[in-house]
C-alpha cells in the first residue's frame, strides 16, 4: 500500500517508491527510492519527523515527508 | 586491511603539494586532520560548524603538505553556503591532491561525493574512516577489492585511535587521478585496457601510467 | 567524462554491493540513548534538563566561583587600590582615562581603561565565556546538538528558521561573533537574515550575561523572558513580511560519541585564544573611547538630545544614554556602566534590555559587513524599528503593571 511518509505510523517500516521534492538532497542524506526506512520519531504540533535508513538517521520537516510515498505492507 | 602495501618506486609528477580533505559532514574529517598535522584544529561531529576551514601543514617523504579541512558536504552541487566552501576550493586549488574521507558505517553516502570529485580528474587517495564504529557494527569492508574497483589507493582508518593514520600520509604521495570510465567497467567485471591495476595485482598505489 | 546523477548513485550501489557486507548486530547504548534524546516524549525533559546543567554549571561556576570567589577580590581589594595610590594626579585627564573615578571602591564604579576594563574583561567576561565555550565544544562533539535542533525544530520554524537555527543561537549566548558565520548553515537569504537580525538584537552574549549576573543577579530572569518573548515575536514579524523561501530542516543525525579530550582541549583553547584576540581589546579601547567621549562633553550632548526620546518613550533615566552610546563598542561595559547609576527595578529591566537589543557591538558590526552590507543596512533598520518599538511596548507592560 503506497502512502506519504508524513503517514507513516511510529515504529513502522517501509519502502521508499516515490521521491516528489528535492530528491537530489534527499538522496545525498541516504534516502533513495528502493531504499527501506524505519520511522524512529513523529514531533508534536507538526514538528519533523526522524527516520532511520540502515546505518543512517534523518530528520526531515514534516513538508517534506508529505512529499515523499512509501510502499507497507509487502511483509519487509 | 590496509591496502597498497606493495612499495613501488613511481613518479608521481612533482605537483599536488596541497591536500583537499572532503567528505560527507560527521565522517570524522577533523579528527583524521589532527591526526596528520597535529595542528590545532576545530574538531566537530556537528555538520556546519567547519564553515571557515582549516590547514596545516605535514612533512613525509621529503616533502612538505598543506592540509587542508574542507567543510563537510554531500555533493558538490551544495545545499547551503558552507557547502558552497567545499566546491569554491576544489576550483580554487585545481593542482591539489583530494583526499576523500569516506565513514565506513555509511559508505554508500560518501561515495557519491567521491566519485563527483573523480570525475574532474584530480589525484586522489581515499581514506575510509571509523573502522571502529564498522567493526563494531558488524559491518566488514572488502578494501582491497574497493581500491580494485577505483584505481586509487584506499586506505582503511580509525582517527579516533590513531589506526592507519601513518599508511594514510605515506600513501599521499601515490594518489592518482582515477579514471571514472575504467571503474564503471571494472565495477561490471570487465577489465578495461591499459588497466594499471591489473599489472601489479591491484594495489592500485602504483599510479603506472 | 561526467555522469548523470543516477547513473553516479547506480556506480555507489553497484561499488557498495561489491565490497561492503553487513551483519547484523545489537543495537548500542549509544543508539538507545540516541533514540530516547530526539523523542519528544523523553527529548524534551532531557533538553531542559540538558539546558537547566549548562546553565547552573555556567552561574556557579564562573559566577559565584571564579568571578565572585576570586575576580571580584582581586581586583576591588588589591588591583584597584594599588593603582588609586600609584597613578599621579587623581585630577589629571590621564587618571580619568585610564584609573577612572578616585573615590571609587569597586571596578565597576571606577571605570577606567586599567581597572574597569581588565576586570571586565579578564574578571567577569573570561570565566563566562569560558565555561560556556566547554559546555558548548562537549554538546557539539557528543553529537547532542543535532538531537536538540530537531527537538526545536517545532518552534523554530514558526518564526522562519529551523531547528539548526539553534546553533547561532547558543554560539550567539557565547559571543555573537561566531554566531554571525554560523548563521551561514541556515540555506535561504531570508533564513540567515532573519537569524542574523534577531542575534543582534535579541541574543545576550556571554560578556552581557556575565555581567548581567554579577550586577543585577535578581532580575536576570525578567530581562531574560523580555528578550526571549521580543525573539518570538519579532521572529514572527519578521518571516511574515521578509519575502524568500523558509524551507524545511532536513538534517543527518549522527550517532553519539564520546568527545575526545584531547579535541575538547583544542577547540576550547582555539575559541577562548579567539575570544582574547578579538573582544579584549575592544574592552580596553571601548572604555578609552567612551572616557574620551566623557572628556570631550560628546555624551552629555547626546544625552540632553535624546533625553526626551529615553525618559517618555522608554521610561529610563537619561543618563542611560551614556551606556547606550557605549554600547556600540561592548555591550558588557554599557550593563556595567549601568549597574551604577540609580534606577528603580523596571528601570534597570527596561535599561538591560535597551542595552541588549539596542546595537551589536562594534566585533559583531565587522561580521555582519563581512556576510554583505546590504543585509548589514537592512538589520540596522529592522533594528531601530524594533528598539523603538518594542522599548515602547515593555514601558507601556510596565505602566500598566503599575511598576514603571
Amino acid at each position: 500500500m503506497l502512502t506519504e511518509l508524513s503517514d507513516l505510523p511510529f515504529g513502522a517500516t517501509a519502502i521508499v517508491r516515490e521521491i516528489n521534492t528535492s530528491a537530489h538532497d534527499l538522496n545525498c542524506m541516504g534516502l533513495r527510492i528502493g531504499k527501506e526506512l524505519k520511522m524512529i520519531t513523529k514531533q508534536p504540533i507538526k514538528g519533523p519527523v526522524v527516520v532511520l535508513i540502515g546505518e543512517l538517521e534523518i530528520a526531515m520537516g514534516l513538508e517534506i515527508a508529505g512529499r515523499i510515498m512509501v510502499e507497507t505492507g509487502t511483509d519487509i | 586491511m590496509t591496502g597498497g602495501k606493495t612499495e613501488m618506486a613511481v613518479l608521481v609528477p612533482e605537483r599536488g603539494t596541497t591536500v583537499l580533505m572532503i567528505g560527507n559532514p560527521n565522517v570524522g574529517k577533523s579528527a583524521l586532520f589532527n591526526r596528520i598535522t597535529g595542528a590545532n584544529a576545530i574538531v566537530s561531529n556537528y555538520p556546519g560548524t567547519t564553515v571557515d576551514f582549516t590547514s596545516g601543514t605535514f612533512i613525509g617523504g621529503g616533502r612538505t603538505y598543506t592540509i587542508i579541512d574542507v567543510p563537510g558536504t554531500y555533493s558538490l552541487d551544495p545545499r547551503d553556503a558552507a557547502e558552497e566552501v567545499a566546491v569554491r576550493m576544489l576550483r580554487d586549488y585545481p593542482d591539489a591532491v583530494v583526499m576523500i574521507v569516506l565513514d565506513a558505517t555509511k559508505t554508500d553516502r560518501g561515495l557519491y561525493v567521491a566519485l563527483e570529485v573523480m570525475e574532474r580528474g584530480m589525484p586522489c587517495i581515499v581514506a575510509v574512516n571509523m573502522m571502529d564504529a564498522a567493526h563494531e557494527k558488524k559491518i566488514s569492508l572488502d578494501i582491497a577489492a574497493l581500491q580494485r574497483i577505483l584505481g586509487v589507493p584506499v586506505v582503511a582508518t580509525t582517527a579516533t585511535s590513531g589506526e592507519g593514520v601513518r599508511d594514510l600520509a605515506d600513501m599521499l604521495r601515490k594518489a592518482k587521478v582515477a579514471d571514472i570510465g575504467a571503474i564503471a567497467q571494472r565495477m561490471r567485471g570487465e577489465e578495461p585496457e591499459r588497466e594499471p591495476a591489473f599489472t601489479c595485482g591491484g594495489c592500485g598505489g602504483c599510479g603506472g601510467r | 567524462m561526467v555522469f548523470s546523477s543516477d547513473a553516479r548513485w547506480e556506480m555507489v550501489d553497484e561499488i557498495t554491493r561489491q565490497t561492503v557486507t553487513y551483519g547484523t548486530y545489537k543495537q548500542t547504548l549509544g543508539a538507545v540513548l540516541g533514540d530516547l534524546t530526539v523523542k519528544p516524549l523523553t527529548g524534551i525533559p532531557v533538553a531542559v534538563a540538558a539546558l537547566y546543567a549548562f546553565w547552573s554549571v555556567f552561574t556557579s561556576f564562573a559566577g559565584e566561583l571564579v568571578t565572585d570567589g576570586f575576580m571580584v577580590k582581586f581586583f576591588d581589594g588589591l588591583w584597584l587600590p594599588w593603582f588609586q595610590a600609584i597613578w599621579p594626579d587623581p585630577g589629571s585627564w590621564h587618571y580619568f582615562l585610564f584609573i577612572g573615578n578616585p573615590a571609587a571602591d569597586t571596578c565597576f564604579e571606577a571605570f577606567g581603561m586599567l581597572t574597569s576594563g581588565l576586570f571586565v574583561s579578564v574578571g567577569v567576561v573570561l570565566p563566562a565565556v569560558f565555561v560556556f565555550y566547554l559546555m558548548m565544544t562537549l554538546l557539539e562533539d557528543s553529537g547532542y546538538l543535532p538531537r536538540l535542533a530537531v527537538l526545536m525544530d517545532t518552534v523554530l520554524h514558526r518564526i522562519g528558521l529551523h531547528g539548526y537555527a539553534i546553533v547561532p543561537i547558543i554560539l550567539g549566548l557565547g559571543c555573537n561573533v561566531p554566531a554571525v558565520t554560523a548563521t551561514r548553515i541556515l540555506e535561504t537569504k531570508k533564513q540567515r537574515f532573519i537569524m542574523m537580525t534577531l542575534l543582534a538584537i535579541f541574543i545576550p552574549c556571554g560578556a552581557q550575561l556575565g555581567i548581567m549576573m554579577s550586577i543585577i543577579p535578581d532580575l536576570i530572569g525578567v530581562v531574560i523572558l523580555c528578550l526571549i518573548i521580543g525573539f518570538g515575536i519579532f521572529g514572527f514579524v519578521l518571516n511574515k513580511i521578509i519575502p524568500g523561501e523558509n524551507p524545511e530542516i532536513l538534517v543527518d543525525v549522527p550517532p553519539y560519541n564520546w568527545p575526545v579530550k584531547e579535541y575538547v582541549i583544542k577547540k576550547l583553547w582555539n575559541r577562548t585564544k579567539g575570544f582574547l584576540k578579538e573582544a579584549v581589546p575592544f574592552v580596553l579601547l571601548g572604555i578609552l573611547l567612551v572616557n574620551l567621549l566623557y572628556l570631550g562633553g560628546v555624551i552629555q550632548g547626546l544625552a540632553n538630545l535624546f533625553e526626551p526620546v529615553f525618559v517618555t518613550w522608554f521610561g529610563v533615566p537619561k543618563e542611560t544614554v551614556g551606556p547606550l552610546i557605549a554600547a556600540f563598542l561592548r555591550k558588557d561595559l554599557a550593563i556595567a556602566q549601568l549597574s551604577i547609576i540609580p534606577m528603580t527595578a523596571y528601570q534597570m529591566v527596561a535599561s538591560v534590555v535597551l542595552v541588549t537589543i539596542y546595537f551589536p557591538c562594534v566585533a559583531t558590526f565587522v561580521v555582519m559587513l563581512r556576510e554583505g552590507w546590504k543585509e548589514l543596512i537592512a538589520a540596522i533598520a529592522v533594528l531601530f524599528v524594533v528598539v523603538f518599538i518594542y522599548g515602547g511596548l515593555i514601558h507601556a507592560v510596565g505602566i500598566l503593571l503599575g511598576v514603571a
